[in-house]
């Protein structure tokens, strides 16, 4: 071997350890960066998620660390009326997930389809979204009182008033429809943004072979938003399990009996009401293991659309 | 040498600025109340002149989160040095976070009533009842009078409510009693009024202990009388939707209702509706037993009453001492006058004067409170019943449920809750 081949593989070799070394300082200064975030996940997410596995397998009190009692609380879960309510509640709640996904679909293709006064209308239906559900709350508890505006026009028609939130049979799909309007305009949000992305020239070639609107619609607009209805699914299924607190609490405080009790306001009632944390917890464990399963869900859909 | 003496006084400041910054903070859920501000400013006055160099720092609270807030403070050992609490259930769950105050305070102690509320299982009291809380039925004169009633004779047996209620509901309007049971408080004041007279002092104990239930006799009269109430038409449409701070006495005061069950102290007592409908529209009563005839119950006529607040001290303050003198100085009878005549609360403390209020609804009170005082059943039930009690009273107020089912359930709770 010559010294100038010597000298060529060497210099070779340096070319091959060059990018090495820069990759690796690159992966140095990203793991840096990444750094913050990962611990702030850890410190606020991962850690409490672990803490209150292990308070749910306590006794626990505020003022008394208590004892460990493995499955305890999770069979008592089992046991409560309130429990078994509550979960009852969440599955009404989890069907009416298709009308909370419809109805902002429709009222984002017919604004989209260009009716009069869209502009009016988008800014309209969005108002709700940026109100608080404690002010939402406490509108419609005015409306729906018993005395309240809805009973009085009722009364003009001859119809005799309703108590619609002091009743079983009606508390919770008013619950739920006031949830829907006030969160729909979100929702149109989305899918306005979504039938951005549909072609037009699909659209119009449609219309030039004769389809009519609601074949238009049906054949060609909602297959090709058929991504944004799954991710708008996932994520108000999602948005319903775990952030209806703050109007139920204002509405019907989880009542009449336990009628609009759902899982997290039972998280707040044996926490708050009944000094039960290790229980609280439990049932935290209990709704985190359903959301997760849906944000594996999400992850599946969202991965497979990626995919086509 | 000069070196040495100017050592000794760093030294000095150094092992002294502990005591020196001394600071009890009190937690208590009116401290941003206007009808509050002169008893607080007193009882810190009186505090910081008593303790030179400590500061008595009082923190208002959110009142609907103040418990689950307190929870979690006690929890991570961050609580307050001092704690309000309400008497009863809630106090009593909090009673492993606290000293017992028997020897501590043993000067102040015989003077209070309302001590029940306050005590733990193992018979200790674990805070110092300041106010004293209860219930009567509050009645609106004038509207006694448009319905042809008497307004100086307020019913004193179940039959004579009875016959009051009729008189309303043939008029129509108003509704005989206000109701509001959103929260379910109405319930509890339901349960507590007509088991004033209706239980003996055995019985009570009895309810006390667990051992007496839901589904006994007297109990199921209760709640059989809770439905017949609704049935019959005493209250007014959509109680079930109504809040009781927020609206029911609000409602009272505007006449819709003539009868209202209301409290003791603090609210919806004897001087916000003095104040707000005039001294001659206002009447007080005992609500009669639905059970037990009016010649034959147990004793006196008299109201049922417990602790209504009271302080406590929190076993991990850094300042043990200190944080039960500002309970003996939030309790004492100089300070608590401040209270009482601003707010119109019922002393805890016998040795508060009251002499100067001239109100014919607090001397009422005052009268029955010397014949008879019994506990308030609400107050020693657990958290668990009484939230038992707000679900089952509502869907017994719809008929969604029968008294059957609702005590069984409740028996139930109860059994968890104080086991036998």
């Amino acid at each position: 071997m010559t010294a100038n081949s010597l000298h060529q593989t060497g210099q070779a070799a340096r070319t091959r350890t060059r990018p090495g070394r820069s990759r690796r300082a690159e992966a140095r200064v990203a793991v840096l960066f990444l750094l913050p975030a990962i611990l702030l996940v850890l410190v606020f997410r991962i850690f409490p998620l672990f803490w209150g596995f292990g308070i749910s397998l306590t006794s626990a009190t505020s003022t008394d660390p208590g004892q460990f009692i493995g499955a305890g609380n999770y069979l008592r879960a089992l046991d409560d009326p309130n429990f078994r309510s509550a979960m009852a509640n969440a599955v009404v709640v989890l069907l009416s997930v298709p009308i909370f996904v419809t109805i902002p679909m429709l009222l984002a293709i017919l604004i989209h389809q260009g009716v009069p006064g869209r502009t009016f209308f988008r800014s309209v239906y969005f108002f709700p979204a940026i109100l608080s559900s404690v002010i939402i709350g406490s509108i419609f508890s005015v409306v729906l009182s018993f005395n309240g505006n809805l009973n009085a026009l009722l009364s003009i028609a001859g119809i005799s008033g309703v108590d619609w939130l002091g009743h079983s049979a009606t508390a919770l799909p008013v619950t739920l429809a006031i949830q829907c309007w006030s969160t729909f305009g979100m929702g149109v949000l989305i899918f306005l943004a979504g039938l951005s992305t549909v072609s037009k020239e699909m659209v119009e070639a449609a219309r030039l072979d004769g389809a009519k609107m609601w074949q238009i619609w049906w054949h060609v607009i909602i297959p090709e938003l058929r991504p944004i209805i799954e991710f708008s699914t996932v994520i108000t299924t999602i948005g319903l399990l775990t952030s209806m607190f703050g109007l139920i609490y204002v509405l019907t405080g989880g009542g009449p009996g336990t009628a609009t009790t759902v899982p997290e306001y039972l998280i707040w009632a044996a926490q708050g009401k009944l000094n039960r944390p290790a229980y609280a917890a439990a049932v935290s464990m209990v709704l985190f293991f359903m959301t997760s399963i849906l944000a594996w869900l999400q992850i599946r859909i969202l991965s497979r659309n990626a995919n086509i | 040498m000069q070196k040495l003496k100017i050592l000794t006084a760093i030294a000095t400041m150094v092992v002294a600025s502990p005591a020196l910054a001394q600071e009890i903070t009190v937690w208590d859920v009116n401290v941003d109340d206007a009808a509050h501000a002169t008893y607080y400013d007193h009882a810190k006055a009186a505090f910081e002149a008593a303790h030179p160099g400590a500061t008595l720092n009082l923190l208002s609270q959110p009142d609907a989160e103040y418990y689950t807030l307190l929870g979690t403070a006690l929890a991570s050992k961050a609580g307050p040095d001092v704690i309000w609490a309400n008497g009863g259930a809630q106090a009593k769950a909090l009673v492993g976070g606290l000293i017992p105050l028997d020897d501590k305070l043993p000067d102040l102690i015989p003077k209070l009533v309302g001590k029940s509320a306050f005590t733990g299982p193992d018979g200790k009291l674990y805070f110092i009842p300041t106010t004293l809380q209860g219930h009567v039925v509050y009645y609106n004169k004038a509207l006694y009078k448009a319905a042809g009633l008497d307004p100086e004779k307020p019913p004193t047996s179940w039959a004579e409510l009875t016959k009051v209620c009729d008189a309303f509901k043939a008029q129509g309007k108003p509704a005989c009693f206000m109701m509001a049971n959103k929260e379910g408080y109405n319930a509890e004041f339901f349960l507590s009024e007509a088991a004033n007279q209706s239980l003996t002092t055995q019985q009570q104990a009895d309810w006390l202990a667990g051992k007496l239930h839901w589904s006994d006799p007297p109990i199921k009269a209760i709640l059989q009388a809770w439905v017949d109430t609704a049935k019959n038409g005493w209250y007014q449409e959509g109680g079930n939707s109504q809040t009781m701070f927020m609206d029911e006495f609000a409602l009272f005061e505007q006449g819709v209702g003539a009868n209202v069950m209301g409290l003791l102290s603090n609210v919806a007592h004897w001087k916000q509706f003095e104040t707000n409908m005039g001294v001659e529209k206002v009447g007080v009563y005992p609500m009669p037993s639905p059970t037990v005839a009016a010649d034959q119950h147990e004793g006196a006529p008299g109201v049922p009453l417990d602790g209504g607040v009271g302080y406590g001290v929190n076993k991990d303050s850094a300042n043990i001492d200190l944080a039960v003198d500002a309970v003996r100085i939030l309790a004492s009878p100089e300070v608590l006058s401040y209270l009482v005549n601003d707010t119109g609360s019922v002393p805890a403390n016998t040795e508060v004067n009251t002499s100067g209020i001239d109100s014919p609804g607090l001397k009422q009170i005052m009268g029955w409170l010397a014949t008879r005082a019994v506990p308030t059943t609400h107050a020693n039930s657990s958290a668990a019943e009484l939230d038992e009690w707000h679900h089952q009273s509502q869907l017994l107020f719809n008929g969604e449920a029968t008294v059957d089912q609702a005590a069984a359930a409740l028996d139930k709770v109860q059994a968890e809750a104080k086991p036998q």
